[in-house]
């Protein structure tokens, strides 16, 4: 009966190795690291161009969210779109990947709390993320907002050699 | 974890995308003001950005007051709201004249309505300027007595003001 049960506890083990060994293959992917760093910067590019050219607008929608201080919208509205912009641009083209990934991961977090915390409260509102009219349901922009976490954690906690970058940080020491 | 590094990498972009950030906003004709007014209960909310097109002194503040002119049957209440929305409910007897239909609508509008009607603007409330911005366009084609209700739709509706 023991011998059975550590075979069994064995069995387990070697299992969840062999998925810890997959995962962090996967996570140590070059080619898996290169295509998140382009679709998250990419995808941040884009997300700041409205918010650039229509800063009223989305400056509007920072205060449909009913979060934050009066003197704080405005100060929003003018950085968190280069924020975005900067970090993007450096993810696509590779300059401090691990430091833009941090930022974007950073971002993320507050854009999933301030969603998350909105449809508790059965706010109705525009999230703002990729245009300043009306998008998708907040439902949807969180779980969207979990997969880009997830390229993000990625790229921060790869440790191989990443390809296409122009300053790249060197392995985790 | 080189954690040192990743900190003043960090600070380097921020710091870029900060100066970027204020410079942009500085020389961009869309750019706001650093403080806005966000307090409705002081008027409609703005960025104060440099092509806001508000002008307080033509602004009707109290819902009373808006009544008073509606009472009068002197003034038109003209609607900056999308036509959807009008057709869902609006001021009794305003007339709809939604903002990204101007171009359309305003020459129907001018064979109706004088030059010197007395005209009062309204959109959603004091989250929206449509009806400021209705406003502007209305003087530029030549109306004289344009004034905005900023209280607009919600703040009539609240009153138990008639709504059709």
């Amino acid at each position: 009966m023991l011998a059975s049960l550590s075979m069994v506890i064995r069995a387990g083990k070697r299992r969840v190795t062999q998925l810890n060994n997959y995962l962090r293959n996967l996570f140590n992917n070059c080619w898996i690291e290169i295509a998140f760093r382009w679709i998250l910067g990419i995808t941040f590019i884009y997300a700041s161009y409205y918010k650039i050219m229509s800063p009223t607008d989305f400056a509007k929608v920072v205060y449909g969210y009913n979060l934050f201080p009066e003197v704080l919208i405005n100060p929003i509205a003018i950085i968190l779109p280069f924020v975005e912009l900067i970090s993007g641009l450096s993810l696509l083209i590779g300059i401090y990947p691990r430091s833009a990934a941090l930022i974007i991961n950073g971002l993320l977090l507050a854009f999933i709390f301030i969603l998350t915390i909105n449809i508790m409260r059965g706010y109705e509102f525009d999230c703002g993320c990729f245009s300043t009219k009306k998008t998708g349901s907040p439902k949807l922009m969180v779980a969207r907002d979990v997969i880009y976490l997830i390229m993000g954690l990625q790229i921060f906690l790869f440790n191989g050699v990443r390809k296409g970058c122009i300053i790249r940080v060197d392995r985790k020491t | 974890m080189q954690w040192n590094k990743i900190i003043k990498e960090m600070i380097f972009l921020l710091g870029i995308s900060i100066i970027f950030a204020f410079t942009v906003n500085f020389f961009s004709p869309a750019g706001i003001a650093l403080v806005g007014q966000w307090d409705e209960s002081l008027g409609v909310i703005a960025t104060k950005a440099k092509s806001d097109v508000f002008s307080g002194e033509l602004e009707i503040k109290h819902v009373k007051i808006a009544k008073q002119i509606y009472d009068s049957d002197k003034a038109v209440f003209v609607d900056a709201r999308s036509l959807e929305n009008f057709e869902n409910a609006h001021i009794k007897g305003a007339e709809s004249l939604p903002l990204d239909q101007f171009d359309n609508l305003i020459e129907a509008f001018k064979e109706k309505y004088p030059a010197d009607t007395i005209i009062v603007t309204y959109c959603l409330g004091r989250t929206c300027d449509d009806s400021h911005r209705l406003e502007q366009l209305l003087f530029d084609k030549g109306y004289v007595n344009v004034s905005v209700f900023i209280d607009g739709y919600q703040g009539w509706k609240a009153e138990g003001y008639p709504i059709e």
